[in-house]
């Protein structure tokens, strides 16, 4: 009911007075209100009564909450039921978070069963509002136990409802919810197995959850693989993507998608779900697998499924990790420095929302990333780039040049900057004995394995910024006379010049492979050698000067002032500036007529 | 060996049979049951010198969901195999999806995987350093007899294998060496079976001056590049549209 300008629950206080759309009572109806007192007058039941005494608590509840909340819900639950795209993007992206600022910064949203009336109980709008409920509760508060297991069967519900229906559902929601509903339950997951690993402070009553949780696979591996596979499945999102791609017609496209994946709703689900899965297998080291998964995308800022920033920074932030711990780090280096250009020029269009955070954050450590990459295979990169992480990492970066002195800066940005490994088991609660030693010698958690790979990776690199500072400065150079410089064995040189050459071949994509695992491998750095028995041979290969950027800046603007100088009115008494008038002009200024001649040629 | 095929058959290697391709690209790799497959086909690479990274890391990643499944002996062949795959990272990859302490209840014999993994690790780091001499006293050392006589023994060609990582490094670094250093890094004595061995990669030995000469190949054959601007045309399209107009 809300016509153009300030929606419903924005409005000010006194305009709430004259509220016509609204009715609260029919919307509340008869629930609880009138017959059941009487009820209680005849039936002296300890259960009837303590059902009694709980409604009169939600009763009791349910009238704190500020008519402001209580009139949002219902205008969101009508925009879902009349699948209004635009009211719900509105009511979810600014609503929601308005009210949450103004109400429950601090505190929980109103349950889903106190708010029930007003929606008329629809188990539909009740999910998702769980989704959001509890999505409040990870984020600002700290979820306790029974929140963990409670949004975990929320979740279970939901894609229930939109998997095992017997035709596509008629829902319709904004894509951005859409996203943030994978993204979320990945993070819900997440923070399941770190809360779980922690073996030490869980009292009886968790320890006994625990176990009924894991024997029943709540928050398993398994069932969070499973249902982004089935949303994959069910969409027939990769059939979609590789059809598209061949050009095919929106017939054909629709007869092989079938009629879930031809429904945006589920496109998307199932696109989000690509993304979920990358991001799942990388939390679990399995870093082949994650690129594998994303086969069929194709990695383009300007490709179709780019509308939510989001999604797009965190799939390059988790395909750039992967090429990192693959030592594809020129790839890593493309990806982070094509994403973060565009997360510079995106960023004027995200200023309000919780996403630009979240954004940010992100940011940062891909900037970090860049900054692992660019020491470890340096070459010629974006200058803006560059030079914000030069700012924002400086001294790390500096000391990362060092070779065996910088691993702590490498340690320091990798523990940073990296995805929050998970441990795909849970520790052995069903097993007391089993526990107890657990508890006494904790394993490592995943994040020091990895990094203990990764620092294994930089060591073996350790000694090439030094070499390659000595043989910068010589073209051609013996063994022996480089070994008396460093100070080490002659066959040590030789050995590590070998993984100098070693370390500036990349595996990389050069464009045209399919898939994110295929690349050829590419030399990185522009200083290059070769070793003739003992004598090394340097080149170095350097970038010609650029001068078209300059020269059609120049002509571009030279043109301009041309049409200016032509279009405006000659001073003085008289007609108009006409072309013979124009003419007339140009001899007389010297410049401008050298530029036009010069445009006339091109 | 071109660089293009290297990387494409390391994702798809032309040995691996279409039961394996189905499940390592498909959602049947989460099934348990599926593991035995997997491990007969381990066992299949082992035998007959062949390599195919990504299925072996599916046999890892169905021991990190199903971890009565875990079998050490099973985990140490594959990591011996990817330490022949050096400079990919594939001995990290495995690694990467080991459990920490995984469960060794249902196991007949005590876990060999925490001595051996400690001793793969220096091996890898050996390779990955380019540190070949290192290597072959290591390998051969007494410390590693149960290694050698247990597992490396069963593994066709890991010798060869491991030689062929050494080839790698110095084919892409050297025009010419000495073939003492050759021999050190290959483990091969300096005479006739070496000049037999490098043969076989199109390697000439000149035996006056024991050099052997390595062919040029795209990484050892170095020369200078000026990287140049390549002006499109599409960049010049707003120029000349212009003038196309006022003129």
């Amino acid at each position: 009911m809300a016509q153009a300008g300030v929606p419903l629950w924005a409005a000010d206080d006194e305009i709430e007075e004259d509220f016509q759309g609204v009715d609260l009572n029919m919307a509340i109806g008869n629930y609880g209100q009138n017959g059941l007192y009487d009820e209680v007058q005849s039936r002296i039941d300890e259960a009837a009564l303590l059902a009694v005494q709980q409604q009169m608590q939600q009763q009791a509840v349910f009238a704190q909450i500020p008519d402001q909340v209580k009139r949002f819900i219902v205008h969101f639950h009508q925009a879902v039921l009349n699948n209004n795209l635009e009211e719900i993007t509105v009511a979810y992206e600014s609503g929601w978070n308005r009210l949450t600022e103004k109400f429950y910064a601090k505190t929980e949203w109103p349950e889903a069963e106190i708010i029930a009336p007003l929606v008329s109980d629809d188990p539909i709008f009740l999910i998702l509002y769980r989704e959001l409920y509890y999505r409040h509760v990870y984020s600002r508060l700290q979820p306790n136990v029974d929140d963990r297991f409670h949004s975990y069967e929320n979740s279970c519900e939901l894609f229930n409802y939109l998997l095992n229906s017997d035709e596509p559902v008629a829902l319709e929601l904004p894509e951005q919810w859409l996203w943030d509903i994978i993204d979320e339950f990945i993070y819900q997951f997440q923070s399941y197995c770190v809360w779980r690993s922690r073996v030490k402070s869980k009292s009886d009553e968790e320890l006994m959850l625990l176990q009924e949780a894991s024997s029943q696979g709540v928050w398993s591996a398994y069932s969070v693989l499973n249902v982004l596979y089935s949303l994959i499945q069910k969409s027939k999102i990769n059939e979609y993507i590789v059809a598209q791609q061949q050009g095919k017609s929106e017939e054909e496209i629709a007869e092989i998608v079938g009629e879930y994946g031809v429904k945006p709703l589920y496109r998307m689900l199932g696109y989000f779900s690509i993304i979920g899965l990358l991001r799942v297998h990388t939390m679990l080291g399995d870093f082949t697998l994650a690129l594998k998964v994303m086969e069929n995308v194709e990695l383009n800022p300007k490709a179709q499924f780019t509308r939510v920033t989001a999604c797009l920074v965190s799939t390059y932030y988790y395909v750039g990790f992967c090429y990192i711990m693959l030592r594809r780090y020129m790839d890593a280096v493309r990806g982070y420095t094509s994403i973060l250009s565009f997360v510079l020029r995106m960023r004027q269009y995200h200023t309000r929302s919780y996403q630009y955070d979240q954004m940010n954050k992100t940011a940062d450590r891909m900037y970090a990333l860049f900054a692992v990459c660019h020491a470890l295979a340096p070459s010629r990169t974006d200058d803006n780039i560059l030079n914000t992480v030069k700012d924002k990492y400086g001294e790390q970066f500096t000391k990362m040049q060092r070779g065996e002195e910088g691993i702590s800066a490498f340690e320091e940005l990798f523990i940073y900057a990296c995805p929050k490994f998970i441990s795909a088991n849970p520790p052995p609660y069903d097993d007391p004995e089993a526990l107890a030693a657990y508890v006494d010698e904790p394993p490592a958690e995943p994040v020091h394995r990895h990094l203990a790979l990764f620092v294994a990776d930089v060591r073996a690199q350790a000694p090439v910024p030094t070499l390659r500072s000595f043989l910068k400065l010589y073209t051609s150079l013996d063994a022996t006379k480089l070994a008396n410089f460093m100070d080490a064995d002659e066959e040590d040189i030789v050995q590590q010049m070998m993984v100098m050459k070693q370390a500036s071949r990349n595996v990389s994509r050069v464009g045209g492979e399919k898939g994110l695992l295929e690349g050829s491998v590419r030399p990185t750095s522009d200083l290059d050698f070769v070793i003739d028995e003992n004598m090394l041979h340097m080149v170095e290969s350097t970038v010609g000067r650029r001068y078209a950027g300059w020269f059609i800046r120049s002509t571009e603007n030279a043109q301009r002032v041309l049409d200016t100088l032509k279009s405006s009115p000659l001073p003085g008494p008289g007609k108009s500036a006409q072309a013979p008038n124009a003419t007339a002009e140009a001899p007389r200024t010297g410049g401008p007529k050298v530029a036009w001649g010069g445009v006339k040629v091109a | 060996m071109t660089s293009e095929s290297i990387t494409a058959s390391w994702v798809t290697p032309s040995t691996r049979p279409e039961l394996i391709e189905s499940l390592v690209s498909g959602v049947d790799r989460y099934n348990p049951s599926n593991v035995s497959i997997l491990e007969d086909y381990l066992y299949h690479q082992i035998r007959s010198q062949e390599y195919d990274c990504l299925a072996n890391l599916a046999i890892l990643k169905l021991y990190q969901f199903n971890p009565d499944l875990y079998n050490p002996d099973v985990v140490i062949n594959i990591l011996i195999k990817s330490l022949t795959s050096s400079p990919f990272p594939d001995f990290n990859l495995c690694i990467s999806l080991l459990d920490d302490r995984p469960q060794t209840a249902h196991l007949d014999e005590p876990d060999p995987l925490p001595q051996l993994l400690p001793i793969l690790t220096n091996l890898h780091s050996l390779l990955h350093q380019c540190r070949f001499p290192a290597f072959w006293a290591l390998y051969q050392s007494d410390d590693l007899q149960s290694l050698r006589d247990n597992y490396t023994v069963e593994v066709v060609g890991f010798e060869d294998s491991v030689r062929e990582v050494a080839v790698r490094a110095v084919q892409s670094a050297f025009t010419r060496i000495t073939s003492a250093r050759v021999s050190s890094y290959l483990n091969l004595p300096d005479g006739s079976e070496l000049e037999d061995y490098i043969s076989k990669f199109g390697w000439t030995l000149d035996s006056a001056s024991s050099v052997i000469s390595i062919p040029p190949n795209v990484d050892n054959k170095i020369e200078s590049t000026v990287v140049q601007e390549n002006i499109k045309l599409p960049q010049l399209a707003k120029i000349i549209e212009h003038t196309a107009v006022t003129v």
